[in-house]
């Protein structure tokens, strides 16, 4: 009996999304469990064997018990190619896959922190806590404007938020700067008197400094982790990061998410 | 529709006293040890499988980056991440075995010594149908295919191992020597029982925008659809000058291609970094097999073999 994680899920809408994302909705058999916040699919984009090998995806909304909803950016040829694709077409999935984020225990405040493309996981992610209850302070970070979620997503992180803050290097929009620049100061509340959680998603450099924030101050924090993948399955060791105890760990099979203090950075 | 039903053809082949059930084997390093596999491929109904390249000691691989896409291929230079031969005899091995499909062990090591070891392990190991060395991986610096590109080297190695094991012992050869038939005559005269061919091409991808590898490594091995006119070509030619059971290898992703290998010579295929791209890979490749068999009437895989035809 194959397993249903290998799966035809057809596109039911594709359209560009802000200034430089595309928001794809997949219609995905009854069979195929939901994405948990924080696991992936993989994508292919062509039926030819050129390019080769699937993508790699992060959910960002589970719609209905049948559909989800995907963000991404054309990063090369094969989400060029993608972003081709039309309503109706059915692509190859292979997902969910992967660890996704462990939802903390009961009064434990929540803080998300992404950058750039990487804030698909962290607003499934958003969503779950709200829906139990939890009062989670966002921080959204991007390069200037157009790099920040499109409308709706960031609408719906405020929806979920009991704060949200925003910086742009650029100053375009939020406040100019790093996300760090307000992540760290908040994380470093002298009166912190409610127990935390910190949840990453963003480039590797984003990572490195949530995760030495999140050391200095003790909190306990996730980081979703990006590497070139191959199979997805844990079989190829094509997408291992350095691990900090020595070693290397498999972002598809380990993690992605992964404890920060696991990984070498 | 109805006609006159058609007989099941026999797929089953023996690969160097391996007898395999039918010719659809999965290329070491592209398959783990099965249990990854196994929620999408019901291992009984598989030739056998190629485990990935077990050594002596537990090896954490190269750093990343490891792999980068090229046209129709992958690049890959891992570095022979693996646990080890106990661990593998311990906890992966143990699965394998519950399943009737033929167990093939890729091993390899830094010196003759190690290869030598951890073929004396397997040896004593129940249910291993066989060894297949691995002389050609081109992403570790001592071993591999320093081995594999020297024909002394490739010699004395594989006559050490097969003073240790009688299971049945395959040699996988490199592609990135100038006449790949010698390197099969050298392992026939050691002693070996088939051959594999053929590892990835030794290749590279630089970013010209910071004018860096690709791979943390710098270099890598080719494999994927690219390489497999050079990987027919091979094994078309080892077939010619050297008697002994190929395992052809190499891009295969349809059965069609699988079917190529066959008509130049191989005896079974193995499915490399398609179960990467689709995790059912091998089973569409046998159900294809099977089917253009039954189509154009073609009773045993023998009569497929090495039947290529001059022109």
């Amino acid at each position: 009996m194959p397993s249903p994680r290998l799966c035809n899920a057809t596109i039911l809408s594709h359209t560009a999304a802000g200034r430089q994302y595309y928001r794809l909705v997949l219609k995905i058999p009854g069979t195929v469990s939901l994405p948990l916040p924080g696991q992936f699919v993989m994508l292919r984009v062509t039926d030819t064997i050129d390019p080769l090998l699937a993508r790699p995806f992060g959910i960002s909304s589970v719609l209905t018990r049948t559909s989800i909803e995907i963000f991404y950016r054309v990063v090369g040829r094969g989400t060029m190619l993608l972003s081709r694709t039309r309503p109706g077409r059915t692509l190859d999935m292979l997902g969910p896959l992967g660890r996704g984020f462990p939802m903390p225990e009961k009064g434990i405040q929540p803080i998300l922190v992404t950058g750039g493309s990487g804030f698909p996981p962290l607003h499934l992610l958003a969503k779950a806590l709200k829906k139990q209850k939890y009062r989670s302070v966002i921080f959204i970070g991007a390069r200037d404007r157009s790099e920040l979620p499109p409308a709706g997503i960031l609408r719906s992180f405020k929806e979920q938020a009991s704060a949200l803050h925003i910086t742009t290097e650029d100053g375009s929009a939020g406040k100019k700067g790093l996300i760090t620049d307000l992540f760290a100061p908040y994380c470093s509340l002298p009166d912190r008197s409610v127990k935390a959680k910190i949840y990453a998603c963003g480039p590797t450099p984003m990572l490195k400094s949530v995760s030495t924030v999140a050391a200095e101050c003790s909190i306990p924090c996730f980081v979703s982790m990006e590497e070139r993948m191959a199979c997805g399955l844990g079989a190829c060791m094509g997408c291992s990061v350095r691990r900090r105890a020595g070693g290397y760990l498999r972002v598809c099979k380990e993690g992605p998410v992964f404890e920060a203090e696991e990984i070498a950075w | 529709m109805t006609g006159e039903k058609k007989k099941q053809p026999d797929l089953s082949v023996d690969c160097g006293g391996i007898k395999l059930k039918n010719p659809v084997l999965t290329a070491s390093g592209t398959f783990g040890y099965g249990e990854e596999y196994a929620e999408f491929v019901d291992l009984n109904r598989l030739g056998g499988v190629i485990v990935k390249g077990i050594s002596l000691n537990p090896l954490p691989g190269n750093p990343p980056p490891r792999i980068w896409e090229t046209p129709s291929g992958m690049l890959n230079a891992i570095g022979l991440e693996n646990p080890g031969v106990e661990v593998f005899l311990k906890e992966r091995l143990p699965f394998l075995r519950t399943f009737d499909t033929a167990v093939i062990v890729n091993i390899f090591g830094y010196s003759p010594d190690e290869y030598v070891s951890v073929a004396e392990r397997l040896d004593d190991a129940e249910g291993v149908s066989g060894i297949e060395v691995n002389i050609s991986c081109p992403n570790v610096k001592a071993g591999g295919m320093v081995f594999g590109t020297d024909l002394q080297a490739t010699s004395d190695l594989l006559g050490a191992v097969r003073k240790v094991t009688r299971l049945p012992l395959i040699a996988k050869l490199s592609p990135n020597v100038t006449d790949i038939t010698r390197f099969g005559t050298a392992a026939r005269d050691a002693g070996c029982d088939g051959l594999s061919l053929i590892n990835t091409l030794l290749g590279m991808a630089i970013d010209v925008r910071t004018r860096k590898p690709r791979l943390a490594n710098s270099t890598g091995g080719l494999s994927g659809p690219a390489i497999r006119p050079v990987a027919v070509r091979m094994v078309w030619q080892m077939a010619q000058s050297v008697s002994l059971p190929i395992i052809g290898m190499g891009g295969i992703v349809t059965a069609e291609d699988a079917l190529e290998f066959i008509l130049a010579g191989a005896t079974a295929v193995a499915v490399g970094t398609a179960n990467f791209v689709n995790p059912r890979a091998t089973l569409e490749v046998l159900d294809g097999i099977e089917a253009f068999m039954t189509d154009q009437d073609i009773g045993s895989l023998r009569d497929l073999q090495g039947k290529v035809m001059s022109r």
